[in-house]
């Protein structure tokens, strides 16, 4: 089993009555990349603080690397963080930013130029020393910002949304370049996302959070396939969410017609949300179990996005193959496409 | 930018008639025998520089240096932490004594002079409470007289300056291993030099060119280089010699500036 670097229990912290976490537990392996995902106000980046010491829990234990963590002040935590806006000291030019902790370290002045110049090189920012902060793009001061954090050698960094401020196409490059940095330098990254796509990409964890609370925990690819409730479903890609009834394991009921599937596990005659992904739905012409009209298409690049009504509810559908508006089509999917999770109230 | 130009026009003829003209005259004053009040012709004369050198007059400006530097300092040393402190407060409470702080300076200065001056005098209305301060004539009535006309203009720039600054970059320093006062040495008073040179400045000036504050605190016995000019202007009516230490004040003043700003790197307060 791999080791455990941080592990938080029962976490809860409240801004005066508002209270973002609640009951958060969670633990992050060495080595690992863990995304908090989530909307805007889910406390995912309150919880981000918690870690670094910006903010000090109500209740709950944080501990790092086998000690607990609360009492201690930021600056004693071996923990580095990658700020939002990149917060780069602007009194201060790159060598001086990438430099600062080591400084603080007292660390030898010829050992800090060999660690500033890899740091650089690791960013790809070789000869930046003496630029001035404020001539630099923003995907250049994204780079000091992670130079200046990894210089330090931390066993665990934390980025706050780092990619935000960049346009697509950076974003994307640097989603590939962060994932080989935390392998090469074989530390554990916490990364606050808003992005379910960024999230998906780069982690090897993804923590869905809502409301204060953690929705799921898992990797990518059972976080996507495998939903546990309605939200993770509808916040990770575009779902067809379904009430359903399950009848008894591997079988459920939705749209009047009962289909053998892979859940079990659920009490008798349960009602259900049933999950089908959009690019899972195969559309026919000849009439099928569930049929419907086509209502809308549009073209979206690699697929078409085609709305089909079933009586009164939408389906949405990916295809590659194009309908026409009205035609009248037919849902054909596998057995393995259909996700039965229990019910909520949204 | 162009269109601009015509909004600032009124500004640009009251500089010209009101500040440069009186300059330039003042500069003719400094280096003729021009009399103001009987125009005619006139001659270049050097007479004005024999007064800088008369010992009163190197005495008044030794003594408005010293004053208006002593001042300066006490009052960054007392209004920084105060800026600092109103930073960091939460809106509402920051409104409130943000305009208590302000609120001396809607009261006319005059009348906050002779304030003082009647704190300061042995028979004042504290010996109610048994105390007899008798600092008339001290250089501490006007230093404390200097630092409390001019506090708010130091503390203020240097707030403005702490309030606008990222919170997120002293949590960086921190999150770098910086201890909180190293943050404060390396992050946050950097940062908010530009402040510290504008409040220096706005202090600064004023104390070097004070005439009322001294004649009043001092009861006449410390000279400034402000009460000199007055006496050179309006009793003695020797207003050749008088100009001439008024450009020696502004060339001294602009020496103060420049040096000032040269520390100020970034340039960002002064221009």
């Amino acid at each position: 089993m791999e080791k455990r670097l941080v592990e938080i229990s029962n976490l809860t912290k409240s801004f005066d009555d508002l209270e973002v976490l609640k009951n958060i537990n969670l633990y992050i392996n060495e080595n690992e990349f863990v995304t908090l995902l989530g909307p805007s106000g889910c406390g995912k980046t309150t919880l981000l603080r918690l870690i670094a010491g910006f903010e000090y829990a109500d209740d709950g234990v944080i501990t790092f690397d086998g000690r607990i963590i609360e009492e201690l002040p930021p600056n004693k935590r071996e923990i580095n963080t990658v700020f939002q806006k990149y917060a780069l000291f602007p009194h201060l030019n790159v060598y001086d930013n990438i430099a600062f902790g080591l400084k603080m370290k007292k660390m030898d002045k010829s050992l800090i130029e060999d660690e500033v110049k890899k740091a650089l090189k690791l960013v790809k920012l070789e000869g930046f020393e003496e630029r001035n902060i404020k001539t630099l793009s923003g995907g250049q001061q994204q780079r000091i910002a992670i130079a200046r954090a990894v210089v330090n050698k931390p066993k665990l960094l934390l980025l706050d949304e780092p990619l935000g401020a960049l346009d697509l196409k950076l974003r994307q490059e640097m989603q590939y370049e962060l994932k080989e940095m935390q392998r090469a330098l074989g530390i554990s990254f916490v990364f606050v996302t808003h992005d379910q796509e960024e999230a998906l990409t780069m982690s090897d964890t993804v923590v869905v959070m809502n409301d204060g609370v953690i929705q799921q925990i898992g990797s990518p690819i059972d976080i996507y396939n495998e939903p546990k409730n309605r939200f993770t479903a509808n916040f990770i890609g575009e779902s067809n969410i379904i009430n359903g009834i399950m009848h008894k394991d591997f079988l459920v009921e939705f749209e009047g017609v009962k289909f053998s599937c892979v859940d079990k596990g659920f009490e008798q005659e349960e009602a259900v949300d049933v999950v089908i992904r959009p690019e899972d739905i195969e559309l026919k012409k000849e009439t099928g179990l569930i049929n419907g009209v086509v209502d809308a298409i549009t073209f979206k690049g690699v697929h078409y996005e085609i709305i089909v009504m079933v009586g009164d509810k939408e389906y949405i559908i990916h295809s590659t193959d194009p309908k026409e508006v009205g035609d009248q089509v037919s849902l054909h999917f596998e057995e393995e496409d259909i996700h039965v999770m229990v019910k909520s109230d949204a | 930018m162009r269109r601009l130009r015509i909004v600032a026009l009124p500004y640009l003829v009251w500089m010209l008639v009101l500040v440069l003209l009186p300059s330039l005259l003042i500069l003719l004053l400094s280096i003729s025998d021009l009399d103001i009040y009987n125009l005619g012709a006139f001659s270049f004369v050097a007479d004005g520089f024999e007064e800088l050198s008369k010992p009163l007059v190197i005495e008044a400006m030794k003594n408005s240096l010293r004053l208006s530097a002593l001042a300066t300092m006490i009052c960054l040393l007392i209004g920084y932490p105060v800026a600092y402190y109103l930073a960091s407060l939460k809106t509402k409470k920051k409104t409130m004594l943000i305009t208590l702080f302000i609120l001396p300076v809607w009261s006319n200065m005059l009348l906050r002079i002779i304030a003082w001056e009647t704190l300061f005098f042995p028979n004042s209305i504290l010996n109610m409470f048994g105390v007899s301060l008798n600092l008339i004539g001290t250089d501490l009535a006007i230093l404390i007289g200097m630092t409390s006309m001019y506090l708010p203009f130091m503390t203020l720039p240097i707030y403005s300056v702490l309030e606008k600054m990222d919170t997120s970059l002293i949590e960086a320093s921190k999150d770098l291993g910086a201890s909180n006062m190293q943050s404060f040495l390396k992050v946050t008073l950097p940062l908010s030099l530009s402040g510290v040179v504008s409040g220096v400045i706005m202090t600064l000036l004023p104390s070097m060119t004070a005439f009322a504050l001294p004649e009043r605190l001092s009861g006449g016995k410390t000279l400034l280089i402000g009460n000199i000019i007055e006496d050179y202007f309006m009793k003695t009516s020797n207003i050749n010699g008088g100009a001439m230490i008024s450009i020696a004040l502004m060339l001294v003043i602009i020496v103060l500036f420049i040096t000032v700003v040269h520390f100020d790197k970034e340039g960002e307060t002064l221009l």
